[in-house]
């Protein structure tokens, strides 16, 4: 199968109206972080974000009102994941007075308020960890160990412990202490241990995330510096490789170009950034300039060709040649990261998109804007004249002999 | 075969040997150590133990906490006031008011009768930690900045110690427990479920002191210190609130302390009188010598036990007690459990705050790692089905080289002991995609080859040198991304840029060399190839 067969495409003629549709990209982005203002994650704005899972369908008006009731400041909950899931996700702002637990708080609130009011002597399975849960057993003594002999209390009620935590994991949350008693393997006393000494709360702990001023200061002012030593450290790379100046500047336009869209796009999308996200768009930093220089590499093999020729057709060329390359690869890439989105669950799901947006324009960027600005340079830097080039880089380090006998065949 | 095709597919082998058999190894080493039946445990457990988790795949909890160092320094501070004013008591140099200017400083009101030269010999004897500098008729003595800075790093280093004793006690396997930065302490603890009790356990400060109760329990506060003055040598202390209480109790307590959480050799949670939870403590040999000479002169007397500044209990005493004490209160049992290991650990010698604080339970990381092998093992196949669909034969190459890029990963991944996080299952996908690039450069090149109008056999030489070159490029461009992220990123996304980096290495070697291989493997013999199917 064949996609692209020796085509012949002027991709430069239409170099101005991508400049334009770039702009255009680039002011919808900017549109969007200036009206609705760029969303970032508790990673680096602080606060606390907590993913619960109740054991039956939240109403989410009724949570809002509890956690109003706790004067916590700016509070904001939502459902989360597949709706038959029943997760919800709680975010509160920042607290200005340090030194509150604020999850402990939350959890309470909701503890209290959701279901019926549980007997404070029983032990909620959805909240206690196999630590507690097994303290308790050994103090119960449901089995009756005590003097006999062989294994110790703690171990065998230990082992009692996790096997009910475990099968928490499994099922998600607990519906009635029914679940963990329908348990194989355990002792009738456990069994009526557990089904009059625990309930099942209303629900489990997915996860907690609390990040103090400090903090998320830090982790903005790292990740800040993490793309722009990259975005440097690519330049210089790149520069280095290809021996020339307007090349470089091509590759960082390009990707500062990708970036900035993505930015835009993602606060369009209304998504958050996060750690995750900051990876994300590392990641397509990297993608970009992958797709920028295997297209370079093709304008420098074609310049070597004792042949003038002029910049803007040897451009045209390589990208011609390299077309079902880009194409193949950046659809091969497209079909995980399509895959990490659609099953990838919830916490990938913005850092696929977030690739999906970068391949599409890393793609695009390494064609329309990172090889035009070549030609615009040079045809810059020597006042409109059309020049042919010469070759601009020596072939730095003599390349690797084909590992077979042929020779003559090789690169040179 | 050629000679050099053979040591080719021998180092393709052993390369494969090597880090499937260090998977395994590494695996058994990690299933040795949890496993809890007899003899070893089997296979099927050392391959799921291969790569070490996450806290996001695996649960558990993230913290970074700050050394409050301040409290240490006021502690170093309050020490040098007391010793001052014990001595010049001894040695009749009258004092006036003391100040507390910052929490280095104190500054000394003189009094017309105050001699100041003795005053001059006590503080060169006594406080050689202080500069002293005296301005209208004050001395003020500031802790030198050296000294603080001592204060302030072993307030930090004893903290990190202590911290450790108490994780240690509860438990936990693997804790990741490190400094980081001039006052700030990193705790990972991989695999608790039970965040808000190790959040405590961690944070309670955990001092503990015994002191002789003069006055109270009283809830006026200004019948125990009339207009806020609390007598000489007594402190006012609040007792802890007990629930449906509405007003405070107060206890105006000695000043020193008969014994402290130092005197303790150990502590274990037991019954009280009503059955309910508590501590009994005992004291070493020299604490026992002074607890016993104490209670034995104050028979009939009060003894407030306080934790934390707050009175706990202050019960009676009977009789002469040496080397054992109980604390009841109202605790739960774990309460009882929890406080009886902190007292056993030690006590911090600053406050801790908590700066961040990640928790993951263990049912969502299930489902990360559920999610995460079924995206990666989907997209895997769509990319298998795509190039053998669209380079036949040579495609099937290209597939046998992703499969072994996997597996070495993953058998690299173990031996290096990296981390695999959810982003790191993202950073394995991507070096799929990776990898794919390079199968794709040099099909392309080879394909371009044989429009081109070469031999078969040329061609494939060919595609394959001239796509080498674009393919370093490629990963080397890569590479420095990740390794910046590596260098900045912090907790999960550094776990992407370790598989990252190690994935594209490892592509490098299957894309160029493997895929080379195979293609020799199957025309390298035959003489003539008519058509490549690719």
């Amino acid at each position: 199968m064949e996609l692209f067969r020796q085509t012949n495409i002027d991709f430069l003629r239409w170099k101005w109206w991508a400049i334009g549709a770039s702009w255009a990209l680039i002011l919808v982005g900017f549109l969007a972080i200036a009206v609705k203002g760029v969303r970032f994650g508790i990673d680096f704005a602080g606060g606390t974000q907590i993913a619960l899972r109740f054991a039956t369908r939240p109403d989410i008006d009724h949570l809002r009102k509890l956690l109003d009731a706790g004067r916590l400041g700016d509070t904001g909950i939502q459902r989360y994941e597949a709706p038959e899931k029943n997760e919800v996700l709680i975010r509160v702002q920042q607290q200005k007075k340090e030194g509150r637990d604020i999850t402990a708080e939350v959890l309470n609130l909701l503890r209290q308020g959701v279901g019926s009011p549980a007997d404070a002597s029983k032990i909620d399975l959805n909240a206690q960890g196999k630590d507690t849960l097994a303290a308790r057993l050994v103090a119960a003594d449901p089995d009756k160990f005590a003097g006999k002999t062989g294994e110790t209390a703690a171990d065998h009620y230990g082992r009692t412990a996790e096997q009910v935590i475990d099968r928490r994991s499994q099922m998600g949350v607990f519906r009635s202490p029914a679940d963990a008693a329908s348990l194989p393997g355990l002792s009738t006393a456990v069994k009526a241990w557990l089904q009059t000494n625990t309930v099942a709360g209303p629900f489990v702990l997915l996860s907690a995330g609390s990040v103090g001023p400090q903090v998320g200061a830090d982790l903005r002012k790292k990740a800040l510096w993490a793309v722009a030593a990259s975005i440097f450290g690519m330049l210089v790379y790149i520069a280095w490789r290809f021996r020339s100046f307007p090349f470089g500047v091509g590759a960082v336009v390009a990707l500062i170009h990708d970036t900035l869209i993505t930015i835009g796009l993602l606060t369009l999308f209304g998504r958050e950034f996060n750690l995750v996200v900051v990876a994300a768009l590392l990641t397509l930093v990297g993608y970009s300039v992958n797709d920028t220089v295997v297209v370079y590499d093709r304008i420098r093999e074609n310049q070597r060709t004792p042949k003038k020729e002029a910049l803007e057709s040897v451009i045209n060329r390589s990208i011609n040649q390299t077309l079902s390359r880009t194409v193949l690869t950046s659809g091969a890439t497209m079909l995980v990261v399509l895959a990490l989105f659609f099953l990838g669950g919830e916490v990938l799901n913005t850092f696929a998109l977030t690739l999906i947006i970068g391949i599409v324009i890393g793609t695009y960027s390494s064609i329309y804007v990172a090889s035009p600005i070549v030609v615009i340079w040079k045809q810059w830097s020597s006042r409109g004249r059309l020049a042919a080039v010469p070759v601009i880089a020596k072939p730095t380090a003599p390349a690797p002999a084909p590992p077979s006998q042929k020779k003559k065949s090789g690169r040179r | 075969m050629s000679k050099r095709i053979r040591w080719r597919v021998l180092l393709i082998v052993l390369v494969i040997a090597g880090l499937v058999a260090g998977y395994v190894i590494t695996g058994y080493s990690h299933a040795q150590k949890e496993w809890v039946g007899s003899g070893s445990p089997p296979l099927s457990e050392a391959l799921k133990k291969g790569i070490k988790l996450g806290l996001d795949l695996r649960g558990g909890i993230h913290l970074v906490l700050q050394v409050n160092t301040a409290d240490a320094v006021k502690a170093e501070r309050d020490d040098a006031v007391e010793q001052l004013q014990t001595q010049a008591r001894e040695q009749g140099v009258v004092l006036g008011t003391v100040e507390y200017p910052s929490e280095a400083a104190f500054a000394v009101t003189l009094t017309p009768q105050t001699d100041e030269k003795k005053l001059d010999e006590l503080a060169k004897r006594w406080l050689a930690d202080f500069n002293v500098s005296t301005a209208g008729g004050k001395w003020t003595f500031l802790l030198k900045d050296q000294r603080r800075r001592e204060t302030e790093d072993n307030a930090v280093s004893q903290a990190l110690e202590t911290i450790r004793n108490r994780v240690d006690e509860f438990g936990v396997s693997e804790p990741l427990i490190a400094r980081e930065g001039t006052d700030r302490i990193l705790v990972q603890l991989p695999g608790i479920d039970d965040p808000k009790r190790v959040k405590d356990l961690i944070k309670s400060t955990a001092f503990l002191e015994l002191k002789l109760v003069e006055q109270g329990p009283s809830t006026d506060k200004n019948a125990l210190a009339p207009n806020g003055v609390v007598p000489p040598q007594m402190d006012l202390v609040e007792e802890k609130a007990q629930t449906g209480q509405r007003q405070p109790s107060w206890y105006l307590v000695k000043h020193v302390a008969v014994i402290t959480g130092r005197d303790l050799k150990n502590a274990r949670p037991s019954r009280g009188q009503y059955g309910s939870s508590s501590v009994t403590f005992f004291l070493t040999a020299a604490g026992a010598e002074k607890f016993g000479a104490v209670t034995g002169a104050n028979v009939g007397k009060f003894l407030a036990i306080i934790l934390d500044k707050r009175v706990q209990s202050a019960p009676r005493i009977h009789e002469r007690i040496t080397d054992t004490g109980q604390i009841t209160g109202n605790f739960t049992p774990e309460e009882a459990n929890d406080l009886a290991l902190v007292l056993r650990a030690g006590a911090l010698p600053a406050g801790l705050t908590y700066l961040e604080e990640r928790t993951v339970g263990p049912s969502l990381g299930l489902d990360s790692i559920r999610k995460g092998i079924t995206a990666s093992i989907a997209g895997m196949l769509l990319i298998f089905v795509a190039v053998v669909a669209y380079y036949r034969r040579a495609g099937w190459n290209a597939v046998l080289a992703l499969i072994l890029n996997a597996v070495l990963l993953l058998g690299a991944m173990s031996i290096f002991n990296a981390t695999l996080t959810l982003p790191g299952i993202a950073g394995f996908i991507l070096t799929i995609g990776m990898a794919v690039d390079s199968n794709v450069l040099i099909f392309e090149r080879i394909r371009e080859e044989l429009r081109g109008g070469r031999a078969p056999k040329t061609a494939i030489e060919n595609g394959f040198s001239k796509a080498f070159a674009t393919i370093i490029d490629t990963h080397i461009t890569v590479i420095i991304s990740a390794i910046f992220l590596f260098q900045f990123g912090t907790g999960p996304v550094k776990g992407f840029a370790v598989t990252l980096i190690i994935g594209l290495l490892i592509s490098v070697f299957t894309a160029v060399f493997v895929s080379h291989t195979l293609f020799e493997l199957e025309y390298g013999r035959r003489q003539h190839i008519d058509a490549l199917s690719i």
